[in-house]
């Protein structure tokens, strides 16, 4: 009996019938298999359908013509806010980050600027940028923009002081220092930045589209829910977690590798 | 990780903050930028000043306020029971552990609309968002303090007899105490994001439905006060439920 | 503050156990240890390590006993297997003529290498849990534990938590946890390993004349020469991976040891003839063994 208890909580344990890879397929079939049942027999078709309805509706969701284009308008957002997060985060992160003094006043402000409830100034950006891509891709990149200056402060932060001293040792100029060591030294964090960044800007893109309900994916998400038809949401739903997860995933594949490259 | 701060370094903060109130008056004198996009501060502070006074925006308040303690309490006793579930096991770690991170990667926003359709434009769509919100970290926060206790307290309490119970109440649970309490902190501050995010796409109450609808009737100052408060709120809650954490913390040591 | 590893005034001699352990007769087997092996690692698996073949071994009553060898011999492997922590691949231990099949906290007490102190609780708290988990009654812990803490000599810090405490008293406390447990045998796994020099020498005498009044059974893993010499009545020294019994060494100085020992050219000969022993035996690890230590070192 203790001996399984040892094991019951540790990651040694030998033998399962099946590798966890498999496993975990196994579970997600059955959660869809379980979805499929009780929404065929038990639940209102006004407000559930079965996965297989939702993959059946995939199909003329994705060649409806405007529909398509609202999911094109939403790529080309979070492609342009991610693109402005990274880039003006970067700049705004080396510069606090290179100097003590832009570092203890700004940081602060940019921290507790981080921290507010970003939600509640959506309103405003659609007063300023009006309903079209301009908000969207505004309230994108203020939420993209806060994870790359913090974490891109931290990178340069974390640049060891004896590899400056060294350098400068050796009469690097300033931009031969930015160039062979903070450049360099900042790459991995530089990737987790994108990473976060990249989570970041597509909640607010998504935020913002969802609140803007006369145009794009606002407008047929609550077009399919006031019309009560299930599939067409899910269908919809799902097409943009797919962008989502591959977004993101693709950052995580950029992270890794660099991470590996540079502590390899 | 911050340094402590020396006086010197809260004058220079303090000055920035003086530095955009200066700019935030300067910008909005006439003839400079639209009133309706930014407000004076003048105006702002007077509406803020009544609306903490004249207590017509604590039902709105109790709205966002209850609908996050209700998705709270769902995600904490969801998230740490099944934490505890799946950390029994290994193998069950390694299975559901990244199935969970991974759908942990999905913007859950996304489930708003369905949300809407399932509960409806009342609280029960924000509850229903904010519990989906805050059960991930929740739950893999539980899982990774459960499944990473160090082997050797493990080893020590069943080399001196401790049962299965005495091991999960006096090791394993005191050991991921930190842990999990730091799930519990972060489900709690996304919540009344998301709950604020949710209010703001489609409500009938809250915080986030008087922004919306004081935007839509370009009741400029007031909106600003409303955005001040709401901040305010947030802030707050960080406030308490870092404290308790910190708290929760020192008291389990 | 005293680095004593116990006060003499208080010595375990009031210890009720004591009287019936006087009158044991040294020379019979406690512990049989018949034919233990451990394997790691599934049948045919390119990665199976044999951490531990044949071994056999008897323990007195009351003797203290050092395995030594190179690191990743298998000799923590044994500790646990004898402990009950571990289950062999093959082979048997009784303790007592009783089989080992799992953890007996009535008979064995451990004290391990690393800190296994609850960083979470006092240190008093850490004794009395041990006895909570052994199954003594509420009432009686409190005293037990004073007691025991007396023994080491940290009575004075029973209300700091473990992170106010050196390395080294830290060790003594997890020693004051194991004595608290009053079982016949004490299995230490490299107890004084992440300690300096200085520290485990001094914690070694005091250890030495603790144990000699004590009367307990002591298995003691080491992979200092100069401590197993010190301390052990026997040193087993175990060969490379797979570990097997090279050769058994009878260390014949009676206890209490003095620090007079630890400068003896006995004690040098001694240890001498185990690095002798041992030197072909880490030569060999050096070169055929993977970085990793694996299993167990």
């Amino acid at each position: 009996m203790t001996a399984t208890t040892l094991t019951s909580f540790s990651h040694a344990r030998r033998g399962p019938i099946m590798s966890p890879g498999w496993a975990r397929l196994l579970a997600i079939f059955i959660l869809l298999a379980l979805w499929e049942i009780g929404a065929r027999f038990y639940a209102d078709p006004l407000f559930l359908c079965p996965p297989s309805q939702a993959i059946g509706a995939l199909g003329h969701v994705l060649s409806d013509p405007k529909i398509r284009t609202a999911i094109e308008v939403t790529i080309l957002e979070v492609s342009t806010a991610f693109a402005m997060s990274v880039s003006i985060g970067m700049i705004i992160g080396l510069a606090v980050g290179l100097h003590g003094f832009t570092k203890q006043s700004i940081l602060p402000v940019i921290l507790m600027l981080y921290a507010t409830p970003q939600a509640t100034i959506l309103p405003l950006f659609v007063l300023i940028f009006g309903i079209g891509p301009a908000a969207k891709i505004a309230f994108g990149v203020s939420h993209g923009i806060f994870p790359v200056i913090v974490t891109t402060v931290a990178g340069v932060q974390n640049l060891r002081p004896q590899l400056l001293r060294a350098a400068h040792s050796m009469g690097a100029n300033r931009w031969q220092v930015f160039t062979s060591i903070i450049f360099p030294h900042m790459i991995p964090s530089f990737f987790t930045g994108m990473r976060l960044g990249m989570t970041a800007v597509l909640l607010g893109v998504l935020l913002a589209e969802l609140y803007v309900s006369t145009a794009g994916i606002g407008f047929y998400t609550r077009l399919f829910a006031e019309s009560f038809s299930p599939p067409d949401l899910f269908a919809l739903i799902s097409v943009l977690a797919a962008i989502a997860v591959t977004l993101n995933e693709l950052c995580r594949i950029a992270e890794r590798h660099f991470r590996r490259w540079n502590e390899g | 990780m911050r340094p402590k701060l020396g006086l010197g370094q809260r004058f220079i903060q303090l000055g920035v903050l003086i530095l955009i109130l200066v700019a935030w008056y300067i910008g909005t004198l006439p003839g400079h930028i639209n009133p309706l996009l930014l407000p004076p501060p003048a105006p702002v502070f007077k509406d803020f000043w009544q609306l903490v006074t004249n207590s017509n925006i604590w039902p709105d308040l109790w709205v966002t306020v209850h609908e996050w303690l209700v998705a709270v309490a769902i995600a904490a006793v969801a998230g740490c029971s099944l934490g505890y579930i799946i950390s029994r096991s290994g193998y069950a770690v390694r299975v559901f552990d990244p199935l969970l991170a991974g759908i942990y990667s999905i913007p859950a926003i996304l489930l708003f609309p369905l949300y809407l359709l399932f509960f409806g434009l009342g609280s029960g769509s924000k509850i229903a968002i904010g519990t989906t919100i805050a059960f991930f970290p929740v739950v893999l926060n539980t899982i990774a303090g459960l499944a990473n206790v160090d082997k050797a307290y493990i080893r020590a309490a069943q080399s001196m007899g401790a049962n299965d119970f005495q091991l999960f109440w006096s090791v394993m649970l005191p050991a991921a105490f930190p842990v999990v309490l730091t799930g519990l902190r972060l489900g709690c501050i996304i919540a009344f994001l998301a709950i604020l995010g949710g209010e703001t796409i489609s409500s009938l109450a809250g915080l986030g439905h008087r922004i919306v609808s004081l935007a839509e009737n370009m009741e400029s100052a007031q909106m600003f006060a409303n955005i001040v408060f709401a901040v305010l709120m947030a802030f707050i809650i960080n406030g308490v439920v870092s404290f308790a954490e910190a708290r929760g913390r020192r008291g389990f040591q | 503050m005293t680095m004593s590893l116990l006060d003499t005034k208080q010595g375990i001699s009031h210890d009720p156990r004591r009287k019936m352990e006087q009158n044991v007769n040294r020379g019979e087997a406690i512990i049989k240890v018949e034919g233990v092996s451990q394997a790691f690692g599934a049948e045919g698996d390119p990665r199976r390590v044999i951490a531990l073949e044949s071994a056999t071994l008897d323990i007195a009553r009351g003797e203290l006993l050092s395995l030594i060898g190179p690191s990743g011999c298998g000799k923590s492997t044994l500790l646990n297997i004898i402990g009950g922590l571990t289950t062999p691949t093959t082979g048997r231990v009784t303790i007592d003529g009783h089989l080992v099949k799992g953890p007996s906290p009535q008979k064995v007490a451990y004290v391990f290498q690393e800190n296994t102190l609850f960083p979470w609780r006092t240190v008093i708290d850490n004794v009395k849990l041990g006895m909570a988990f052994q199954g003594v009654a509420k009432g009686e812990r409190e005293e037990r534990a004073r007691h025991s803490l007396e023994t080491v000599g940290l009575v004075d810090f029973a209300q700091h938590y473990p992170a106010q405490l050196s390395g080294g008293m830290k060790q003594r406390v997890q020693l004051a946890r194991a004595l608290g447990l009053q079982t016949e045998v004490l299995l230490m796994d490299e107890p004084f390993a992440a300690l300096d020099e200085q520290t485990r020498m001094v914690l070694g005498e005091d250890l030495s004349v603790l144990l000699a009044r004590t009367g307990k059974t002591i298995i003691f893993v080491t992979h200092s020469l100069v401590e197993a010499v010190f301390l052990a009545d026997r040193v087993a020294v175990l060969t490379a991976r797979p570990g097997k019994i090279k050769k058994i060494i009878d260390i014949e100085e009676p206890h209490p040891r003095k620090s007079q020992f630890m400068t003896s050219s006995k004690l040098s000969n001694l240890r001498n003839e185990l690095y002798e022993l041992l030197h072909d035996e880490i030569r060999k690890t050096m070169t055929h063994q993977p970085a990793e230590a694996g299993a167990g070192a």
